[in-house]
C-alpha cells in the first residue's frame, strides 16, 4: 500500500532528525511520533502529512537537482572565462620563453652582428614572456608550486637577458666567452639540475594550469551530475504523482488543477533541465576535443620544436666536450616521429576537427626540417663548421616557418575552444533560476491543491 | 498513471547513454604533459685513463729527415704523398681556444696560431695552403678517435703530449711549451696560487690543472671548482664565482685577449707541453712534421707567426727545444 509506505518514510524521516538519544530527545521523538500516529487516523490529517512531504520533497530534490546542475555550470564557466585563459597565458608564457632560447642562439651562428629581424624576435618574445608573467601573476593565485614557479621566471629573467646582452656584446668582438655566455643563459633555461631553471618553472605553470582546466572538463561532463539531476526530478515528480492518486482515491476529483500544473512545471523544467546539461556536455566536451586539445598538443610542438632548432644552433656555436646538444635533438626529434608521438596526435586532431588541410603545411614542413638540420648536424658532427653555419639558416628559415604555421593553427584552435565553451555556458541559460523558482512555484501549487481537499473536511 | 514514470526511466536512460559520449578525455593532456618533459640529455664529462711512463722522454718525437723534400715532389708510397694526391691535409683543430684556435663569428672562419702553423705544414706539402687544407673543428672526446679512423691526417688542437694518449697515437717534436699558471683579475693583488688557498679557482672539470690543484699540500690547496669547458671559467670569474683560473698558459692569453681586466700571474705549475697528434701509423710524416716545424723554429717563421697572435697579451715563448728519440 503506497500510503503506508508514505507514512513510514515520515517516520523514519522524523527519527533520523531526532536529536540525540538522550531522555529529553527521546521525550520530542516520542512525542513527535505520537503526533504523526494522531494524524494518520484520520484523512485530513494524512493529507496535511503528505502536504509537509511534498514541501520537504520539492525543497530537498529541487536543491539537489540544482546543486548537480550548479557544479557543471560552475565548472563550464570556469572552464570558459578562467582556466583556458590561464592556460593560454601559461602557453604563452613557456612557448615566447623557449622561442627566445633558440632565437637568440640562432641569431649568434650569423655573425658578429646578427639580423634586426632576428634581433626584434627575440625582443617580441621576451615581451610576450613579462606579459603573460603579469597575467599569471595576478589569476594563477592559489598553488603553491604555481607561486614559486612564478617567482623563479620573475627573478630569473633580468638575469638571463643579461646574460644574453654579455653574449651578444662579445660576440661583436669575435670572442668565444660570447658563446660560453649564450650557454650559461642557456643553462638558466633548461638545465634539469638547476631547480631555479625558467623553463621547468614554466613547464609547472603550464602543467598547473592544465590540470585545473581538466578538472573543470571532468567537472562539467561529470555523469554523476547529470544522473543525479534526472533522479531527482523523477523523485519529486512521484512524489507529485503519489500525492495526486491518494488524492484522487480519497476524493471524487481525478484531476487536482493546481497539483497537475504543478507537476507539469516539474517535468518541464525536468526536461529542459536534462536537455540543457546533455547539450553544455557536448559543446563542453566538443571545446575540449576540438579546442583546446589541439591548443595543448600544438604548443607543445611548439615548444619542442624551439628546444630543437636551440640544440642545432648550440652544437654548432658552443661546442663542449661531447655531443650532448646533438643528442639532444635526437631526443626531440623521437618525441615528435615515435608511433602515438606528438606527430602523429597532431595528424589525429587534425583529422578530428577537421583541419587536415590547415595541417597539411605543418605535415611536408616538419620532415623538410629534419631532413634540413640533419645535414646542418652531419656537417657539424665530422667538424665543417663552415659549413654547418653555411647551411644553418636554411634550417632556421622552415623551423620558423614551422612556429608560425604552429601559432596560427593555434589561434584556430583557440576560436574553436571559445565557441564550444560559449555554447556550452548558454545551453545552461535561466537553469540556475529556473530550478529553485519552478520547484518553489510548484511546491505552493501542490500545496494550495492539498489545502482544498483539507478544508473540504472542515 | 504508470506511463509517465515509465517515460521518466526511459528519460533518465538516454540522459546516461547521452553523458557516455560526451566524456572528457586526459589523453591529449597527459600526452602534453610528457612531450613537454622528456628530459634534456646530459652531457658527459669526458675522462681519460692515467697510465704512468717515463716523463723526461715522453716528449721525445722521430728525428726529422736529413733534408725535407721540396714542396709538390713527396716521395712516392709516403703519406705525404697520400695527402698530396688527396688534395688536401685535414687537420683537427680547435674552434674555441682564442688566439689558438678560434672559430671567428664574423666570418665563420677558424684562426689563431696553430691554424697558421697547419697552413705551413700544408704549405711544404702543396706549395702553397690556399686551397689546401680542410679544418675540422674537433671536441675534446673526436680527437684521438678521429685520427684513429682516418678521418683527419693530424691533430693542431692544444693538445697536450701525455703517457696515455702516447699509447693511442703519436706526437710530432713539442710545437708550444704551454705552462698551467693562474688568471685572476686585475689588480686583485694575487700574486700567486698559493695566496688563493681555501679560495674558488677554476678549470675544466677533470682535466689535469684540476689533479694538479688537488695535489697540492692543504695548507694552500684552493678549492677546485671544475667546468664543462674552460671558457665556461672565464664566464665564472666574470660573474664572480671565482677567484682565479688555473690552466694551460695558452688558453689563459686567450682569455686575457677577450677581458684586458685580467692577468697572468705566478709561476709555473706545470709543464704541459702541446704536440701534433698523428695516427702512429705515418712514422714518415711524424717526421716530415718535425722537420717543418724545426724549420719554421730557425727561419724565424714560428716567432712571428706568434708575435701575430699573441703579441698583446704577455711575455713571448721561444720555441721549444725539440727532443728527438731515433
Amino acid at each position: 500500500m503506497w500510503i503506508t509506505d508514505a507514512a513510514v518514510s515520515v517516520e523514519g524521516a522524523g527519527i533520523a532528525a531526532a536529536p540525540a538519544p538522550t531522555r529529553r530527545g527521546r521525550g520530542i521523538a516520542a512525542g513527535a511520533l505520537g503526533w504523526v500516529r494522531d494524524r494518520l487516523a484520520t484523512t485530513p490529517g494524512r493529507l496535511v502529512l503528505i502536504s509537509i512531504l511534498v514541501v520537504v520533497g520539492a525543497v530537498v530534490f529541487g536543491a539537489i537537482a540544482l546543486g548537480a546542475e550548479q557544479s557543471r555550470e560552475r565548472a563550464a564557466t570556469a572552464a570558459r572565462l578562467q582556466t583556458e585563459r590561464l592556460l593560454v597565458q601559461a602557453k604563452n608564457l613557456y612557448t615566447a620563453l623557449s622561442d627566445a632560447n633558440a632565437t637568440v642562439a640562432t641569431g649568434l651562428l650569423s655573425g658578429g652582428v646578427e639580423t634586426a629581424a632576428n634581433r626584434n624576435r627575440y625582443v617580441n618574445d621576451l615581451a610576450h614572456a613579462s606579459v603573460a608573467l603579469s597575467n599569471l601573476t595576478q589569476e594563477a593565485g592559489t598553488a603553491g608550486n604555481a607561486q614559486a614557479a612564478l617567482r623563479t621566471i620573475a627573478g630569473q629573467l633580468p638575469t638571463y637577458s643579461g646574460l644574453i646582452e654579455t653574449a651578444r656584446a662579445n660576440n661583436r668582438l669575435g670572442f668565444p666567452i660570447g658563446a660560453a655566455y649564450l650557454r650559461q643563459a642557456a643553462l638558466r633555461m633548461t638545465s634539469p639540475s638547476n631547480p631555479e631553471g625558467m623553463l621547468p618553472a614554466a613547464d609547472q605553470l603550464y602543467r598547473v594550469e592544465a590540470e585545473r582546466l581538466n578538472d573543470n572538463y571532468r567537472t562539467g561532463t561529470a555523469t554523476s551530475a547529470l544522473v543525479t539531476f534526472a533522479a531527482a526530478s523523477a523523485v519529486a515528480l512521484i512524489l507529485l504523482l503519489l500525492a495526486q492518486w491518494y488524492v484522487a482515491r480519497i476524493s471524487r476529483r481525478i484531476l487536482n488543477v493546481p497539483m497537475v500544473v504543478a507537476t507539469v512545471a516539474v517535468a518541464g523544467v525536468s526536461v529542459w533541465g536534462i536537455v540543457g546539461l546533455v547539450n553544455a556536455q557536448n559543446a563542453l566536451s566538443s571545446a575540449q576535443r576540438n579546442g583546446s586539445d589541439p591548443v595543448e598538443v600544438l604548443s607543445a610542438a611548439t615548444v619542442l620544436l624551439s628546444r630543437a632548432q636551440g640544440d642545432l644552433s648550440l652544437a654548432i656555436v658552443s661546442r663542449g666536450t661531447d655531443t650532448a646538444d646533438a643528442n639532444d635533438f635526437d631526443v626531440v626529434k623521437r618525441v615528435f616521429e615515435r608511433p602515438g608521438g606528438l606527430l602523429a596526435e597532431i595528424s589525429a586532431l587534425a583529422r578530428r576537427t577537421g583541419t587536415t588541410a590547415a595541417a597539411q603545411k605543418f605535415q611536408t614542413d616538419y620532415p623538410a626540417y629534419q631532413a634540413k638540420a640533419q645535414t646542418v648536424a652531419d656537417r657539424e658532427g665530422s667538424g665543417d663548421l663552415k659549413g654547418a653555419i653555411g647551411l644553418a639558416p636554411q634550417a632556421s628559415a622552415i623551423s620558423e616557418r614551422l612556429s608560425l604555421d604552429l601559432a596560427e593553427q593555434i589561434d584556430a584552435a583557440q576560436g574553436r575552444f571559445m565557441r564550444a565553451a560559449a555554447h556550452a555556458t548558454s545551453a545552461f541559460g535561466g537553469l540556475g533560476f529556473a530550478i529553485p523558482l519552478i520547484t518553489a512555484l510548484a511546491a505552493v501549487l501542490a500545496l494550495v491543491g492539498l489545502r482544498q481537499r483539507i478544508n473540504e473536511y472542515r | 498513471m504508470k506511463r509517465p514514470l515509465l517515460h521518466l526511466l526511459g528519460l533518465a536512460l538516454i540522459a546516461a547513454s547521452l553523458a557516455g559520449c560526451g566524456a572528457s578525455s586526459d589523453h591529449a593532456l597527459n600526452l602534453t604533459l610528457d612531450a613537454l618533459d622528456t628530459p634534456v640529455a646530459k652531457s658527459t664529462p669526458y675522462d681519460e685513463p692515467t697510465v704512468k711512463c717515463n716523463n723526461a722522454t715522453v716528449t721525445a718525437s722521430l728525428r726529422p729527415p736529413a733534408t725535407l723534400p721540396a714542396p709538390g715532389h713527396m716521395p712516392a708510397g709516403s703519406f705525404m704523398a697520400d695527402i698530396r694526391q688527396k688534395g688536401h691535409l685535414v687537420a683537427g683543430v680547435n674552434a674555441g681556444a682564442y688566439k689558438f684556435g678560434a672559430l671567428n663569428p664574423g666570418s665563420g672562419n677558424i684562426e689563431g696560431f696553430e691554424i697558421d702553423l697547419v697552413n705551413q705544414i700544408a704549405k711544404a706539402i702543396f706549395g702553397t695552403a690556399k686551397g689546401h687544407v680542410l679544418l675540422v673543428a674537433l671536441t675534446v672526446p673526436q680527437k684521438i678517435p678521429f685520427l684513429e679512423q682516418g678521418k683527419v691526417d693530424i691533430v693542431v688542437d692544444t693538445m697536450t703530449i701525455t703517457c696515455y694518449r702516447r699509447t693511442k697515437v703519436d706526437f710530432s717534436a713539442v710545437y708550444y711549451d704551454a705552462q698551467q699558471r693562474l688568471l685572476v683579475p686585475l689588480g686583485s693583488g694575487i700574486k700567486s696560487i698559493s695566496a688563493l688557498a681555501h679560495k674558488p679557482v677554476c678549470a675544466t672539470t677533470g682535466s689535469n690543472p684540476i689533479e694538479v690543484m688537488k695535489a697540492m699540500s692543504p695548507q694552500t690547496r684552493p678549492i677546485p671548482v671544475g667546468k664543462s669547458q674552460a671558457i665556461d671559467c672565464l664566464v665564472a670569474m666574470q660573474l664572480g664565482q671565482v677567484e682565479g683560473i688555473s690552466t694551460d698558459s695558452s688558453i689563459l692569453l686567450g682569455f686575457k685577449a677577450q677581458d684586458p681586466n685580467t692577468e697572468i700571474v705566478g709561476p709555473s705549475l706545470k709543464a704541459v707541453p702541446y704536440g701534433m697528434a698523428i695516427n702512429s701509423s705515418h712514422r714518415d710524416f711524424v717526421q716530415f712534421v718535425n722537420g717543418v716545424l724545426s724549420k719554421l723554429e730557425r727561419n724565424g717563421t714560428w716567432q712571428q707567426l706568434q708575435a701575430n697572435w699573441l703579441r698583446n697579451f704577455g711575455q713571448l715563448e721561444s720555441p721549444p727545444t725539440p727532443r728527438y728519440d731515433g
